[in-house]
């Protein structure tokens, strides 16, 4: 799945990211490129070997670690190539001689030359001046000022915005990161406004919505932005913050996926037109979000209902000891019971063992729509992303507290190419106040290419979920869109990779909460799989035990078949 | 079913090697001397043990240790009766003995034990300091000197095995975590018998892995791998193939993730 071979430099990705003190990934550069950074990661020259690549690594990663890439250093070297040279020439040997006295592999493979500079600061100032600096040697590589400053400021530390949250392939194309916060609410749609209305359903706007090919978000921040032009045009006038996206999204540089140091995936699509798949046709990148979100806004709302009603989920036997009544005899307890009677006590008679559903070992992958689809309002004033991100927050800590494995992905896509996982929650992880908060502070954002995100999902699922029952939850409002993902090939394709999952023992429950998808559109789209959907969760708690048995139970069908006779002898034993 | 899974620890005389970081010795043995019971929170592998048997040791008294685990019943604690040909016999079990002795008792991982099981120490943790033993009709006063010591490891566990609060409330909490540098150094040299640059450097892998951005290890290198990694040095292993085997190897199965904290491990590692 993940395009690493043994030779790959990912391998020093945790050098780099302990050298520099914050994550880095580390990717070959295009073929007679010298190495440089763009501080999310280390390009290492191609085809070299092993041995000077590390030290390549070594040095851009402690340049970043020391500060010495910082904006306002790489500033001044902007279009100004050999100053820059210079500058690397004597921070490089600066920074590591203060390495080599941390690390002995420093040490080894350096330069040993006397660093001539005191601090950064000093550096450029010589750099600047007339004095002679030495020319750097050739795997000290190059600053590159344009990628570092197309980077995000304040490494891990800052709040992402929209433009972090999603994955930039080529830094260079797109204009500085814009200013976060403001870009909140774009201006309303005029002439959707003249058929929404806020007491009844809004049928009537949504038929447009469609007849129109707009995605249906009513022009809030980048996803209304990236519209194709052939949509219809909303805005009277273009805000300050509008900027075009390019649509679909190319990978420009030859550093896919991989390059952000968590693997690109390629799946196919079923295209219903003519009756086959299309394969390798979505790329699939999952990525963590990284950023340290604000925690205090990590509260979620629980669910008391909810959880008595998740407690009930028995989906394995379980032999429970010391009963009045069962199908074995407990040796154990006869042992104790005799033992009791003999030093003239009398406790109660429960020596049988009995086999009850309680065992859980239950994997649940909750896939939640973090498209611009769902950015639309409901009469209180919630989106329908924020109600299915608190869905989502609720169920997750329900079944995490239930001694469930756990795992939230968000999910968006710019085009075919570009389709998003966002790991909020592994499920190797703890669901911490960090993972709830970057959880509550998701931004809708792009499109929804269904089909793909619930392959990923669902092999993510199979991979890591370590249990015999695994189960997708999918939180979405049913409305597949994406550039040449439309209608009837959308849904068929997202009904399709459903039903994949089901014949590969993975369950399948899809909710759709807060939406105003009609039913028999949930149903082309959710229809192999057990689905609902309610104004609220709330709604759904009461029978979501039901919703959970129906989607696991149908997967235990075939196993029962294998097993019938163990299970008689049990039953009858 | 064997009530032997306690085991008395100090005849010896030599004292077992601890070095204070925080308040900890103020706070245990003012708690000892009140017989409060002490609840013990850290990361796997940082001194908590050690800690214990060091305090019984100081104070004099005896260990008594029992490993919590899923099926561990009261009757694993307080005692049993067992058959001795048609007759029976009662037979204490650790919790009692060191009610009866007046000795520490230090139940680890107490949470991976059944919440009812950890209810029988209620009456204990509390001013009555009596253990009700059923089976006997009788209820037994603690001798001075017993004190009751849980540990618990704060990392992924569920709701379902979580200590009650009002479990949790009877005792006195102390908080360990990895020493720092310069007395981990110690620590290891000590405990691994190897010279102080070796130490050093494991100190330093330890520290780089624990101090990792963005982890994809669920558990960072523990003092205690640190030190198994000193003494497969002491024995005549590499530095470098010590650590791959007690600290790399241990800490992941992922590949990509060994030969990735492979590479930084190799960094710190001076080359001889």
């Amino acid at each position: 799945m993940t395009a690493t071979d043994s030779g790959s430099p990912d391998r020093f990705r945790l050098l780099a990211t302990c050298v520099a003190g914050r994550p880095l990934g580390v990717a070959e550069a295009r073929a007679g490129e010298a190495p440089h950074t763009d501080g999310r990661l280390v390009f290492v020259s191609a085809d070299r070997p092993a041995s000077e690549q590390r030290r390549e690594v070594l040095l851009q990663a402690a340049l970043l670690g020391a500060g010495s890439l910082d904006r306002r250093w790489v500033r001044p070297l902007r279009g100004r190539p050999k100053v820059a040279r210079r500058y690397l020439a004597l921070e490089g040997h600066r920074v590591f001689a203060e390495l080599a006295a941390r690390i002995p592999l420093a040490a080894a493979v350096g330069p040993n030359e006397e660093a001539t500079t005191a601090s950064a600061d000093e550096s450029l100032a010589v750099a600047r001046s007339r004095r002679t600096v030495a020319d750097p040697p050739g795997w000290f590589g190059a600053i590159r000022p344009s990628r570092l400053l197309g980077a995000p400021d304040g490494g891990p530390a800052a709040r992402a915005n929209d433009d972090d949250l999603r994955l930039r392939f080529d830094p260079t194309d797109i204009p500085e990161t814009p200013d976060a916060g403001d870009a909140e609410h774009g201006e309303e749609s005029k002439i959707l406004e003249l058929f929404a209305n806020p007491l009844a359903s809004n049928i009537f706007s949504d038929f447009f919505n469609k007849l129109l090919g707009n995605s249906r978000s009513p022009g809030d921040g980048a996803a209304g932005g990236g519209m194709p032009a052939r949509s219809m045009r909303r805005v009277d006038s273009v805000g300050p913050n509008a900027r075009p996206l390019p649509v679909p999204v190319r990978v420009t540089s030859d550093t896919p996926g991989a390059a952000v140091g968590v693997g690109g995936a390629l799946y196919p699509e079923w295209d219903v037109h003519k009756n086959r798949y299309r394969p390798e046709h979505c790329r699939v990148i999952e990525f963590p979000l990284r950023d340290a979100p604000d925690v205090a806004a990590a509260g979620v709302v629980r669910d008391e209902v909810l959880r008595r009603r998740l407690v009930r989920l028995g989906l394995g036997p379980k032999v429970v000891r010391r009963q009045p009544d069962g199908d074995d005899l407990d040796i154990e307890a006869l042992t104790d019971l005799f033992v009791d009677l003999q030093a003239g006590y009398s406790p109660p008679e429960h020596i049988y063992l009995e086999r009850r559903k309680l065992d859980r070992n239950l994997g649940v992958l909750i896939l939640l729509d973090a498209s611009g689809s769902t950015t639309e309002i409901d009469p209180e004033g919630l989106s329908v992303h924020e109600h299915q991100r608190r869905a989502a927050a609720t169920l997750a800590i329900t079944l995490e507290e239930l001694g469930d494995r756990v795992a939230v992905y968000g999910f968006r896509s710019h085009g075919r190419q570009a389709v998003h996982l966002l790991a909020l929650k592994r499920f190797a992880q703890r669901f911490g106040a960090g993972g709830r908060a970057r959880l509550n502070q998701l931004r809708p954002d792009g499109y929804t290419r269904l089909g793909a995100g619930i392959r990923h999902a669902g092999e993510i699922l199979k991979d890591d979920a370590g249990t015999p029952n695994r189960l997708l939850l999918v939180l979405s409002d049913g409305f597949p869109y994406d550039d040449g993902y439309e209608a009837r090939y959308a849904e068929a394709d997202a009904h399709k990779a459903l039903e994949e999952l089901r014949a590969d023992g993975v369950a399948c429950l899809c909710l759709s909460i807060g939406a105003t998808t009609p039913i028999d559109a949930l149903h082309r789209v959710f229809g192999s799989a057990s689905h609902a959907n309610a104004p609220t969760l709330a709604d759904l708690s009461p029978r979501m035990d039901e919703l959970f048995f129906a989607a696991l139970d149908e997967l235990a069908a075939p196993r029962r078949r294998g097993s019938r006779a163990a299970r008689t002898r049990a039953s009858s034993g | 079913m064997s009530t032997n899974r306690s085991t008395p620890i100090h005849s010896a005389a030599e004292a077992p090697y601890y070095r204070a970081v925080g308040n900890e010795v103020e706070v245990f043995r003012a708690a000892a001397r009140r017989g409060l019971p002490v609840l013990l929170k850290g990361p796997t592998g940082c001194g908590k043990t050690r800690f214990v048997e060091a305090m019984a040791h100081e104070l004099g008294r005896d260990l008594i240790t029992v490993s919590g685990h899923e099926d561990l019943t009261s009757a694993d604690l307080v005692g049993r009766f067992l058959l001795k040909g048609g007759d029976t016999t009662w037979v204490d079990g650790p919790l009692t003995r060191a009610v009866r002795q007046g000795a520490i008792c230090y139940l680890d991982e107490i949470v991976e034990a059944r919440q009812d099981t950890t209810v029988v120490i209620h009456p204990l943790a509390d001013h009555r300091r009596e253990l009700p033993v059923d089976r006997l009709g009788t209820s037994l006063k603690a001798a001075p000197g017993f004190q009751l010591v849980i540990s618990y490891n704060p990392g992924y566990q569920s709701v379902l095995k979580n200590l009650k609060e009002s479990t949790r409330q009877r005792f006195v909490s102390i908080e360990l975590d990895f020493h720092p540098a310069d007395i981990e150094t110690e620590v290891v040299a000590h405990e691994a018998r190897v010279d102080l640059e070796t130490a050093q450097a494991l100190v330093k892998v330890g520290e780089a892995i624990r101090n990792l951005e963005g982890s994809p290890l669920p558990e960072v290198a523990s003092t205690r791998t640190l030190i198994s990694a000193g003494e497969l040095a002491a024995e005549g292993l590499s530095l470098r193939a010590a650590i791959q085997s007690a600290v790399v190897q241990t800490l992941s199965d992922d590949p990509d993730v060994v030969r990735a904290l492979g590479e930084l491990v190799d960094a710190f590692v001076p080359r001889s």
